[in-house]
């Protein structure tokens, strides 16, 4: 095994582990399996590819790259109108789906199920509109650097690395240092007490929402970026983000992004050792044993 | 009843029916008027819709029919969090403090119904009010005692300097010793100016500290009345049976 693995691992295990934060986010104060949230990724990819391909039109052609990185200016731009995007897409698939069958006390299992519905639907008409041909972000190749210690990587791989780091220490400070982040707790631990305490737990959900999409959007382009943009994308990642997110700990933010990166580092160690064939099967036994062995993951509080 | 001015009210509900089931009325058809600055207890055997009267006030359960007014104003289509910044406060039987946050969180979750500027100096007078809060603030609550959790409890619903505190049998499950306290807490804060709807199974002791009282059984008021002489009636004793006696003169 070549201490490259490690780079491999903690490039995948950062993409896992910021759709793992959507996950787990959403997962607690919504308390069902979102089995959408996929979707947002891929979704995310495409918004801001489309956004950024716009971008380049209007200023006549492709914009150079930014210094020693892969893509030029239009993509951070894309990047954020297609957090908006993505978020606003999540919002519209709650006012249309999750939010009528919540008001209506809907059992989790409909809830469950809705989101497969959902995110049939969004696959589909991402395929409809972009077709299934895989996409890029850009065209130019990027040579990985020399790191030290037999590792190499990229500058659009560290970037991606520095990128979460920054998030997900953002995310936990939003949740334990504000008031959003406060009421964010308060409607996961017992939404009605929250009500009481005069929360408004309707805006607490489109936080959730917006938070939990934009992440996903993060994800999907760090993806699309450093592998390909294809409508599958998200199907793809769902098992690795259900993996960390229940691994990490229903709720916990540095749990998901810890289990993410354990997830990744794994499916980066099982394609060396094992083979690139047995890469999907190891979050999924990741899944069944933490499962059978800690059920509420690695920082996850008892029920 | 004594009629009171119109004014004089704070809290009233008109026919109020209400239930969890859009087919099973739990509460059926409560009047009820609660002044400025009263103390009004609720009692009533297990099952006769106490705890569903006042869950249905603070928003939690779906009024089927009737209407609930607070300070004039109608609240009985208005969500849990909007009654809070209207001045209605309750506290809830269990589950009513946020065990994973500290005391000190789960104060700053319910300031953050006031204004920025007013939050500090609202949690420090909580603090004053309630020392053993201050002293313990950075412990979690899920770690505190019956009567700590109690404390917190009414300190999180007081924040907001509610004009009608509800709370529903906050003595449920603590030492007799840390009852008495509770109930004198409970008797200041009504001093204080707050108006005080209490629900009560621990009928002597509430008595003891209310105004006034009423009896609901099977989801209707059956008795009310000053509390000192409901204290005094063998009625009330053989109404928490769940008798269907009514004697003329107990009769609203």
């Amino acid at each position: 095994m070549t201490p490259q693995v490690l780079m491999d691992g903690l490039v995948a295990g950062a993409m896992i582990g910021l759709g793992a934060i959507g996950i787990t986010l959403t997962y607690s104060i919504l308390r069902f399996s979102n089995f959408a949230h996929g979707e947002f990724l891929s979704w995310g990819a495409y918004l801001v590819l489309a956004v950024a391909s716009g971008l380049g039109f209007l200023a006549g052609g492709p914009a150079s790259p930014l210094g020693p990185f892969s893509f030029g200016w239009t993509l951070p731009v894309a990047l954020v109108a297609g957090i908006a995007l993505t978020a606003a897409l999540a919002l519209v698939v709650d006012a249309l789906l999750f939010g009528p069958l919540r008001h209506r006390g809907s059992a989790v299992i409909i809830l469950v199920m809705a989101s497969f519905g959902a995110a049939l639907t969004l696959r589909s008409l991402l395929e409809f509109i972009f077709t299934s041909k895989p996409m890029y972000f850009t065209s130019a190749l990027q040579i990985a650097r020399p790191l030290g210690g037999g590792l190499r990587a990229t500058p659009d791989q560290l970037l991606a690395l520095g990128l979460a780091a920054i998030l997900v220490v953002a995310i936990h400070l939003l949740l334990t240092r504000t008031a959003i982040g406060r009421s964010m707790r308060a409607v996961s631990e017992n939404r009605q007490l929250a009500g009481i305490a005069g929360i408004d737990v309707r805006m607490v959900i489109r936080t959730v929402w917006i938070f939990g999409a934009g992440l996903a959007c993060v994800a999907g382009v760090m993806s699309g970026l450093l592998v390909q943009i294809r409508p599958q994308m998200g199907l793809d990642l769902l098992l690795p983000l259900f993996a960390a997110a229940i691994l990490g700990g229903i709720g916990s933010v540095p749990g998901a992004m810890i289990a993410g990166l354990i997830v990744g580092l794994a499916e980066a160690m099982t394609v060396q050792l094992v083979g690139a064939e047995w890469r999907a099967a190891v979050a999924f036994v990741i899944l069944v044993a933490i499962l059978l062995l800690r059920p509420r993951g690695l920082f996850g509080r008892p029920e | 009843m004594t009629p009171v001015s119109d004014a004089a009210i704070v809290l009233a509900t008109r026919a109020l029916v209400s239930g969890y089931e859009p087919d099973l009325p739990i509460v059926r058809g409560v009047d009820l008027q609660v002044t400025k600055g009263e103390f009004l207890l609720l009692l009533g055997p297990n099952g006769a819709g106490k705890s569903t009267l006042v869950k249905t006030i603070a928003g939690l359960v779906p009024v089927h029919s009737g209407a609930i007014l607070h300070d004039g104003a109608d609240l009985t289509a208005m969500p849990p969090h909007l009654r809070v910044r209207h001045g209605l406060a309750f506290v809830p039987q269990t589950e009513n403090v946020f065990t994973t946050m500290t005391i000190h969180e789960n104060l700053l979750v319910a300031a953050q119904v006031l204004p920025r500027e007013r939050r500090a100096g609202r949690i420090a007078d909580l603090y004053a009010m309630f020392p053993d809060l201050a002293r313990l603030k950075a412990l979690r609550a899920g770690q505190l005692s019956g009567g700590q959790r109690q404390m917190l409890a009414v300190a999180r619903a007081l924040i907001v300097e509610p004009s009608v505190l509800i709370l529903d049998e906050p003595s449920a499950g603590l030492a007799p010793k840390v009852v008495q306290d509770v109930f004198a807490n409970l008797k200041a804060i009504n001093a204080a100016g707050v108006t005080t709807v209490l629900v009560e199974q621990n009928v002597k002791a509430a008595l003891a500290i209310a105004d006034r009282a009423i009896v609901l059984v099977e989801g209707e008021v059956r008795l009310e009345g000053d509390a000192r002489t409901l204290g005094d009636d063998a009625v009330v004793a053989e109404l928490y049976l769940g008798s269907r006696h009514r004697p003329a003169e107990a009769r609203r």
